[in-house]
């Protein structure tokens, strides 16, 4: 078990509402797997830096959990499938 | 008298993070980082932010991560 911390940038056209319960359930594969989530924090709307997919806007969401490698590694892949998930990045905090 | 003030000894600078007591430096604190990065975006130099070279590396690193979750600009063109 590993701490992991993972941000991801959703598109801007999502309801706000509606991001936490659909994290939410691919987070699944986390718990599944015998990890455990113990953050999320989702930041809401926030302005990028730069387009991205032309978009100027991005909805950030920042989960923290305990997981093996594996079930991380998946659940990295399942996010990145889904269209609406503008960018993925996973951090081990500790790893400085 | 204007060779001496040539000679003149740099200023010896603060540690920003020691002052702070900063210990990890987090990629999503953006505000931290923009005190390390020049108004065109790129990452100032040791010299000039007065870090150590262990710090500096911790601190390239966060603005690249910060970077690539657009939180910080790769280029600013404010000209």
């Amino acid at each position: 078990m590993r701490h992991y911390e993972i941000m991801v940038i959703l598109d801007p056209s999502l309801e706000e509402r509606t991001v936490a319960p659909s994290l939410d359930t691919y987070l699944n594969v986390i718990r599944t797997a015998g990890g455990s989530v113990e953050k999320t924090d989702v930041w809401g709307r926030r302005r990028l830096a730069y387009e991205i997919n032309k978009k100027a806007e991005g909805i950030y969401a920042v989960v923290d959990l305990q997981a093996t490698p594996a079930a991380v590694a998946e659940l990295d892949r399942q996010l990145r499938l889904n269209e609406s998930v503008l960018r993925t990045k996973v951090i081990r905090p500790e790893m400085r | 008298m204007a060779k001496a003030a040539a000679l003149r000894k740099p200023k010896k600078k603060v540690n920003p993070l020691d002052k702070d007591g900063i210990t990890y430096i987090d990629y999503k604190d953006t505000a931290l980082l923009r005190k390390f990065i020049s108004d065109r975006g790129k990452i100032r130099a040791r010299r000039v932010t007065g870090v150590t070279s262990q710090q500096q590396r911790q601190i390239a690193r966060a603005v690249k991560n910060a970077r690539e979750m657009a939180l910080l600009p790769y280029t600013a063109t404010t000209r």
